[in-house]
């Protein structure tokens, strides 16, 4: 898949760990200065209540992004994550119509979502399609079986018990799902950061023919990775669909962007390789904030879009700057 | 990689492709009200600015980019010919307009991904959320142009001998003349020199980033003929209509045989591609199926087309013997 980025000696490793180190401080003081920006501008932002309900918008954002930081660091890209939302919703809307059990809805949504990453992880494992077209096409696989399952139906009715397990508030103020925001960050990290799996998605993202000839199964690790990501976009379905308490096949539209902007923003390089859950963590919170302040200053979503954009569209070039990449150094654009 | 053995049979692919098609109009037109004139001149309509925007992609992805900005290009394009149209200006402005749009647009994307080295498809999907968002917010009516006046209209909806739309003759022509651009031209050769192996084009004296750049120019300057074409067909203009039309100018590009990796594939290919893709989706409607199949269909197409160029048969070849070999 790649053949580059070769990390000749130990110093160039330190170097970008102190680059990075810096520049997560920095995104953490970004993070600061917006919440400091909009409540000049809206002084109810510094209420603790809408303060933290800026983490009830990124529950399902956060889960995904934590996934996605692993496939981003093999190198890989996953843009259906979004639809795969939409259809483990769809799923659990129509199994919940139709049978009424809440645990077999539960189920079957969490299975529609591992079972969509699933062909993703096997068709880019197995074959020697990019992931990039992969989940481009499967992107518009999941949207149309969601369609054809939901057509312009919507489903509600959800019990309430269900809607608590993201409507709940500890304290008081706290969101729950910030709270399994940060068990699963937590787990995440760990297994980035001090895990096998975590040094072997790094070693995919630098170069994965090494790791094949060190015997090391990537087919399976990265089978795996997609999988992983399609259950958390099947958690990240539950939780947002006891927030908005309705499935219908508008759900997915633009996840991917904000999950990805998410990653990039944290540190993660595009072309694999290096990143951080942390930074993941930090951007996946600078998106909350961004999109409360905005919905706080009657934004459009459109305007929250567009700013995203050029938002990754920043950060990409910044990243490109602070790594001064070798020129020419046999990179393959298209991953 | 593409060595001359190999030639003979990417010939064959491209007839056989080409032949496919010709049986699938046949049989469309023999089963359905599809052979009448007004079914033909309806597919010449739909099918050309696919057309051209299917070569426009294929160029990009020669070189081993992709471009999933290129349905809200169109849409910009449009929108500034039509504000153009709207205002009274006659054609020899709003159409170079229209096309300066595009290549504006589209060189931004390969500016971007060429000056910074950031992979096209991360830069073309965040370029992709900020036109949406452009049109949406800053552009009056959300982009939207209505009553638009004939002589706007007069290139879509003219038409030769009462059959052959004008837009099909100018989609025909471009394409004849990118087959030979690609094909003898040094820059044609250069695309595929770049998709191919990076390294090696540099060796052959090729700038791999000049390539690419200009790759997105020829491609904004295509996207700004399809998007006129296109636009051209209805006095009114909503450039969220042309949003997702990238998927189907990939469709056309890879089930016309372009390898979505970069270096191989022929522009004929995506020209029967193109076709081939709206065939199946008019077939779709025929047979009943409700507007978004198509996006499954797309999808299913994309894996099934890029599967086949991407994946070597050797073992099941072996298997199968004489009778599966190619050349």
């Amino acid at each position: 898949m790649r053949d580059t980025g070769v990390m000749s000696d130990s110093t160039l490793g330190r170097s970008t760990l102190r680059v990075r180190v810096t520049y997560q401080a920095a995104l953490g003081l970004l993070l600061v200065a917006l919440i400091i920006f909009f409540g000049l501008i809206q002084p109810v932002f510094f209420h603790p209540s809408v303060l933290f309900d800026a983490t009830s918008i990124v529950g399902e954002i956060g889960i995904m992004a934590l996934a996605m930081t692993f496939i981003i660091t093999t190198g890989g890209i996953d843009l259906s994550v979004g639809y795969i939302l939409q259809l483990s919703a769809i799923v659990f809307g129509v199994v919940l119509q139709d049978t009424g059990s809440l645990a077999l809805a539960i189920a079957a949504a969490l299975a529609a979502g591992a079972c969509c990453g699933f062909i993703n992880g096997f068709i880019i494992s197995r074959t020697k399609i990019p992931p990039l077209v992969t989940t481009l096409a499967t992107m518009n696989l999941f949207r149309g079986i969601s369609f054809i399952i939901a057509g312009i139906n919507s489903y509600t009715g959800f019990p309430e018990g269900f809607k608590k397990i993201s409507t709940y508030l500890v304290l008081g103020v706290v969101p729950i799902q910030f709270f399994y925001f940060i068990v699963l960050f937590i787990f995440f990290h760990l297994v980035y950061a001090r895990g096998r799996l975590g040094r072997d998605l790094k070693g995919i993202g630098f170069n994965e023919n090494v790791l094949i000839f060190s015997g090391i199964k990537t087919k399976q690790v990265l089978l795996s990775i997609y999988t992983l990501c399609g259950l958390m976009c099947g958690i990240a379905a539950l939780i947002y669909l006891g927030r908005l308490s309705s499935a219908k096949t508008s759900m997915g539209n633009d996840l991917n962007l904000q999950v990805i902007t998410a990653v990039v923003l944290g540190g993660t390089s595009i072309m694999g390789g290096v990143g951080s859950v942390i930074g993941t963590f930090i951007g996946v919170l600078i998106i909350g904030v961004l999109r409360k302040g905005f919905t706080l200053i009657d934004f459009s979503g459109n305007i929250f879009n567009f700013t995203l954009g050029l938002i990754l569209i920043v950060a990409l070039i910044v990243f490109a700057l602070l790594e001064e990449r070798k020129k020419n150094a046999g990179r393959t654009n298209i991953q | 990689m593409e060595g001359s053995l190999t030639r003979k049979r990417r010939v064959t692919r491209e007839f056989t492709l080409g032949a496919l098609v010709a049986a699938y109009i046949v049989f469309l037109g023999l089963t359905t009200g599809f052979g009448s004139t007004s079914g033909l001149f309806s597919m010449m309509l739909d099918v050309s600015p696919t057309i051209v925007g299917a070569i426009a992609l294929s160029l990009i992805i020669f070189t081993g980019n992709i471009d999933i900005s290129a349905g809200t290009i169109l849409g910009f394009v449009g929108f500034v010919a039509a504000v153009l149209a709207k205002a009274g200006l006659p054609i020899v402005v709003w159409l170079p307009a229209g096309l300066l749009t595009g290549m504006l647009l589209a060189g931004l994307n390969g500016w971007l991904s060429v000056t910074f080295r950031v992979p096209t498809i991360v830069v073309t999907l965040a370029m992709n959320m900020v036109h949406i968002g452009f049109y949406v917010t800053f552009l009056p009516n959300a982009g939207w142009v209505l009553n638009l006046s004939d002589s706007f209209t007069a290139l879509g909806q003219g038409r030769f001998f009462g059959l052959v739309p004008y837009i099909f003759v100018i989609a025909v022509a471009v394409a004849a003349l990118f087959i030979w651009i690609v094909k003898y031209t040094r820059f044609g050769k250069a695309l595929y020199a770049v998709g191919g192996n990076r390294q090696a084009s540099i060796y052959a004296g090729i700038n791999p980033d000049r390539t690419v750049l200009v790759a997105f120019l020829v491609e904004g300057l295509l996207l700004g003929v399809a998007g006129i074409l296109k636009a051209t067909t209805a006095n009114r203009l909503m450039p969220s209509v042309f949003q997702g039309r990238e998927m189907i100018f990939i469709a056309a590009a890879v089930v016309g045989g372009v390898n979505i990796m970069g270096g191989s594939g022929k522009l004929l290919g995506a020209v029967f591609g193109a076709l081939l893709v709206y065939l199946l989706s008019i077939t779709m409607i025929y047979l009943g199926f409700q507007d978004y199949f198509q996006f499954a269909l797309q999808g299913i197409i994309i894996l099934i087309a890029v599967f086949i160029t991407v994946t070597d048969f050797g073992p099941a070849r072996k298997l199968l013997g004489k009778a599966f070999r190619r050349g």
